[in-house]
């Protein structure tokens, strides 16, 4: 992609959430300068920005959101709520247009009917349309038909006139004579013409006598057009606006093309001056930037003397007119001194250069700006970049060194086999010391390595929080709630794969809250409460955890009802509906197949319960817990690592092929002789310290053939899942490592018993396993 | 490469930029029968078409492309720039 | 003229509208430094000598009219030319970039190689001792 384009599109995703946060501001405190102001320069920002590419849509469309909160920083009109929502869509639907502008480099196709009916309503409020002020092309509406129609094919137009009179419809007829320089300008009219929208029919203005052929310059554009066209005359206006001193727009009814064709009317019809008749441009045709650079150092001696005229006091500013008049004459092939400028003398030097250089005949002021002429970044500038302290980096970049500092751990764990190696297969204890140095001074430097990248990888909590407000708000509405949403800790700081996998969880979390939790007004004042409901999204960090909670002041779960429902669907028994108590009926809602709400509602249902966000949650190592109190609110606490780049996993292995668990999950690790191992009811177990410990064979769980030495004592691996604790008999224990846990794909992919894999120091691949699963899959063992 | 020119016909392909305009102009003006092939032609700048109707090539295979094909080839097959109805001033 | 690289620096707090201008001096041979405000360009001024700014009107923290003055006032003191560029075209802008020490007021879009060919007219002068 152009660099440039990248460029745009990395802005406009911050313009874009800042435009969106402000405006959600906006509803909740209306009226503050400060805030309007910044969303107006937001939206300012980006308009001048879109305007380098060819997105006419984009540019319109930003341009009526500007004007519009122009108007309301201007104090002309209060912003409203249905004002909010439009604009809101405005900017919605450009998001919408970059996601296709980064794909395909271009706007959708449907971006103009889309835009339209936008820009109608933003533009609504501040009076329509905007009066013509930018508007070039002045269309006529004529009774008579202008000279030139004789250009177009007359079969065609005693056809269209026809059609036309039937119809009662107009057409719109365009000349266009682009001056002989537009070539060197880089314009195409050609290509222009082919832009136009529902062109009829295009005919040509060849010059009136060709030149010589060995006086032809085929970089003197000689021709013209003239097309019709159904084109809104905002397509025109906007296609030409380069050079809409060289079109001439008439529309024309039915009528009025068969009185031409009659020859009626033809007095009217005036003849085109002589200037812009195309074969007579090319006695101006020297060194074709002379004109231009001649109109270029007018325009600085006219800014001169405007500047002169405004009575400039400072010296500096003084000197620096008098260095603009200096270069504008030596440009002018009149060079000037001045020693020591003062504005009378001054005015008199631009005065007298003014009128000794003739403007050129075709001075052009607004030259068109081709769309994106830059074909590489300069990102490499030594010079750039003064002001910006802050590097904006591609998140692929830093995931691509956060993979190679993984790689730099497996490298480095390579030492600790080698030092192991030096000592038992060459004998050599100083060189195994040597090497173990060597490992610990490269061990801190990865570490540090490691440390910084992961600090690069941290963003605030907000990111994940930013998407509420306007989620809040658009649903509160649509289920006619009254809600206020309070972010607390934004500023929190955890890992962005954390916060990133954090936004779905939590979006269901609050989605549930809004549609469950939070009663509606009426049912709220009836029970004493506000009418406005809260609902809290607060984080903070907790060690090398981030703790978010999620908590509403509505109706609460209720225990009860939570018990039965369970009974019913048959997740617990009937001796644990009487015994369970209220605080674990609770957490019965994160069982699967559980849905405490009557009916689903299109907001959280769905078919995504609280159980696939416990499982979410769990996947990135952390946990949720629901404590709610009937009547008076819910609080979901998730309990999350504040990076997940780096996990410590204990290696073990079964069956001859290592193993790795989160070190998380282990609660310790024993051998057992085997004469203690017992059996109750169908399934080992242990007894640790007077507890019944039940025990798993995993090589049989993961169907892996191994039957254990019954000489040897027993390793069991003692884990915590779900509050209780299982042993796992192993066939060794290895050691606890760092490992960059890379997500299963291929084959495995489906493979749920593992959670992921990670590269030892030795090259060997290690599995990890999902500790929930393989108890699942023991239990189906059996 | 958007041009090829050969002994008599010359063939467009893509699109021709005003960087092609002055090799094609050149070659129209040298050869004595031109022919040009514009059926891979995507567009033509306004000085490629101007050369052509400066030269009047022979059109030997017509642009598949819609916009060539539909407006600008009648105006190269035409009888040029003079105006269509009989008896009115050119303008 | 002489054969040392100009200095220009491209003011405008649109991201995408800077590395545009940087890239078209750039290619022109200017030596280009960026500052996403007034402020920014103030300081960049009083750290290294330019031979020419190319400034946006509309930006926080310092707006151009606001940069240009200072730019031209005892603190800064530098009379090398300005060029503000602006999106907005109301009477009375133009002036007011006058009024602050601009050289000249362009209002956008301006064809690249009309920024490049007035970057270069005015760094080429012969120039006025100050």
């Amino acid at each position: 992609m152009n660099p440039l384009l990248a460029q745009f599109l990395a802005e406009a995703a911050d313009l874009l959430t800042q435009v969106d946060e402000g405006l959600l501001q906006l509803e909740r405190t209306p009226g503050d300068p400060e805030m309007v102001n910044e969303v107006f320069r937001a939206a300012h920002t980006f308009k001048g920005s879109s305007g380098l590419f060819d997105f006419p849509e984009l540019t319109r469309l930003t341009h009526a959101a500007e004007d519009l909160l122009d108007a309301v920083r201007a104090g002309a009109l209060p912003l409203d709520s249905g004002m909010t929502d439009d604009l809101l869509a405005a900017f919605d639907l450009i998001r919408g247009w970059l996601a296709h502008v980064t794909s395909n480099e271009c706007l959708p196709a449907t971006a103009g009917a889309d835009a339209a009916a936008l820009i109608t309503r933003l533009r609504a409020p501040i009076g329509g349309e905007k009066v013509k002020v930018e508007t070039t092309v002045a269309v006529a509406r004529r009774d008579s038909a202008p000279a030139w129609l004789a250009y177009f094919d007359e079969e065609w137009l005693a056809e269209t006139a026809a059609w036309l009179r039937t119809t009662s419809a107009q057409m719109r007829f365009i000349r266009y004579v682009p001056d002989s320089g537009c070539f060197f300008r880089a314009e195409d009219p050609l290509h222009l013409i082919r832009q136009v929208p529902a062109l009829e029919r295009l005919g040509l203005i060849e010059p009136v006598e060709w030149p010589e052929a060995a006086d032809y310059d085929e970089y003197a554009c000689m021709v013209a057009f003239v097309f019709a066209a159904r084109a809104a005359v905002g397509e025109i206006d906007y296609l030409f606006r380069y050079v809409s001193d060289q079109i001439e727009v008439v529309d024309l009814d039915g009528d009025t093309i068969q009185r031409y064709l009659s020859g009626e009317a033809e007095a009217d019809a005036a003849a085109p001056s002589e200037a812009d008749e195309p074969g007579t441009v090319d006695t101006v045709r020297s060194s074709p930037s002379e004109p231009e650079l001649v109109a270029d150092a007018r325009a600085i001696l006219t800014a001169a003397l405007r500047s002169l005229a405004i009575n400039p006091t400072g010296h500096v500013h003084l000197v620096s007119v008098a260095n603009a008049i200096t270069a504008a004459a030596h440009a002018l092939g009149d060079p000037v001194e001045i020693r020591e400028p003062d504005v009378v003398a001054l005015t008199a030097t631009v005065t007298r250069l003014l009128g000794d250089t003739p403007p050129p005949e075709d001075a052009v002021s607004t030259a068109p700006i081709e769309p994106i002429p830059v074909d590489r970044g300069r990102a490499d500038d030594p010079g750039g970049q003064v002001g910006s302290r802050i590097l904006k980096v591609d998140q692929e970049k830093v995931d691509h060194l956060m993979e190679l500092v993984g790689e730099l751990n497996v490298a480095k764990n390579g030492l600790t086999f080698l030092a192991q190696a030096a000592e038992e297969e060459f004998g050599s204890r100083a060189l195994s010391r040597r090497i173990k140095d060597q490992y610990s001074g490269l061990h801190r430097i990865a570490e540090e390595l490691q440390a910084s990248v992961m600090d690069i990888r941290m963003l605030p909590l907000s990111v994940a929080f930013s998407r509420f407000p306007r989620l809040v708000r658009d649903l509160s509405r649509r289920l006619g709630k009254n809600i206020e949403l309070v972010l607390t800790g934004e500023d929190t700081m955890a890992d962005k794969d954390v916060i990133e996998a954090l936004g779905d969880p939590l979006v269901h979390l609050v989605r549930n809250s809004l549609d469950h939790g939070v009663e509606t007004v009426d049912e709220r004042l009836a029970t004493g409460k506000p009418g406005t409901a809260r609902i809290t999204l607060a984080a903070v960090a907790d060690g090398d955890a981030v703790v978010v909670e999620i908590s509403d002041d509505g109706r609460g779960v209720d225990p009860t009802r939570v018990r039965r429902k369970a009974y019913e669907k048959g997740l617990i028994s009937e001796e644990e509906l009487e015994t369970l108590s209220d605080s674990d009926a609770v957490d019965l809602v994160f069982r699967p197949g559980f849905s405490t709400a009557e009916q689903i509602s299109d907001l959280s249902g769905r078919g995504v319960g609280m159980d696939a966000v416990r499982a979410s949650v769990e996947k990135l190592g952390g946990a949720v817990t629901m404590r709610s109190e009937l009547g008076s609110g819910t609080t979901v606490r998730l309990r999350l690592p504040l990076s997940m780049a780096v996990t410590q996993v204990m290696v073990f292995s079964v069956a001859g092929q290592r193993f790795g668990i989160p070190v998380d999950l282990v609660v310790e690790t024993v051998r057992v002789p085997a004469a203690e191992m017992s059996r109750v009811l169908h399934q080992d177990v242990v007894v640790l310290r007077g507890e019944v410990v039940p025990v798993l064979d995993l090589a049989r769980a993961l169907d892996m053939p191994w039957t254990p030495d019954q000489t040897q004592d027993r390793a069991i691996l003692i884990v915590g899942v779900n509050g209780q604790r299982v042993g796992l008999l192993v066939e060794q224990f290895h050691r606890e490592v760092d490992v960059i846990l890379k997500p299963m794909e291929g084959l495995l992919a489906y493979a749920n018993e593992f959670s992921g894999t990670a590269l030892l120091g030795d090259g060997l691949v290690l599995l990890v396993l999902n500790m929930k699963e393989v108890l699942g899959l023991a239990a189906r063992v059996g | 490469m958007p041009l090829e020119l050969g002994d008599t016909t010359a063939t467009l392909t893509g699109v021709v930029t005003v960087d092609e305009v002055e090799e094609l102009a050149a070659w129209l003006q040298a050869t004595a029968k031109p022919r040009v092939n514009l059926r891979k032609c995507n567009h033509l700048h306004t000085g490629a078409l101007q050369a052509m109707l400066r030269f009047r090539p022979k059109v030997s295979a017509a642009p598949t492309d819609a916009f060539l094909a539909g407006q600008v080839l009648p105006l190269l097959e035409g009888s040029g720039g003079e105006p269509t109805r009989q008896g009115s001033e050119p303008p | 003229m002489t054969q040392t690289q100009r200095k220009a620096l491209v003011v405008d707090d649109a991201a995408t509208v800077r590395m545009y201008h940087t890239t078209l001096l750039g290619d022109a041979g200017f030596e280009v430094q960026e500052a996403a405000n007034g402020l920014e360009a103030v300081e960049a001024a009083l750290a290294t000598g330019f031979d020419l700014f190319v400034v946006d009107v509309n930006m926080p923290k310092m707006n151009g009219y606001t940069c240009v003055e200072t730019l031209r006032s005892e603190t800064v003191g530098t009379p090398a030319p300005v060029v503000m560029i602006s999106t907005e075209d109301r009477p009375g802008d133009a002036d007011r970039a006058y009024a602050a020490g601009a050289n000249l007021y362009l209002v956008k879009p301006v064809a690249p190689e009309r920024l490049v060919r007035i970057a270069r007219l005015l760094t080429s002068g012969p120039g006025v001792a100050a």
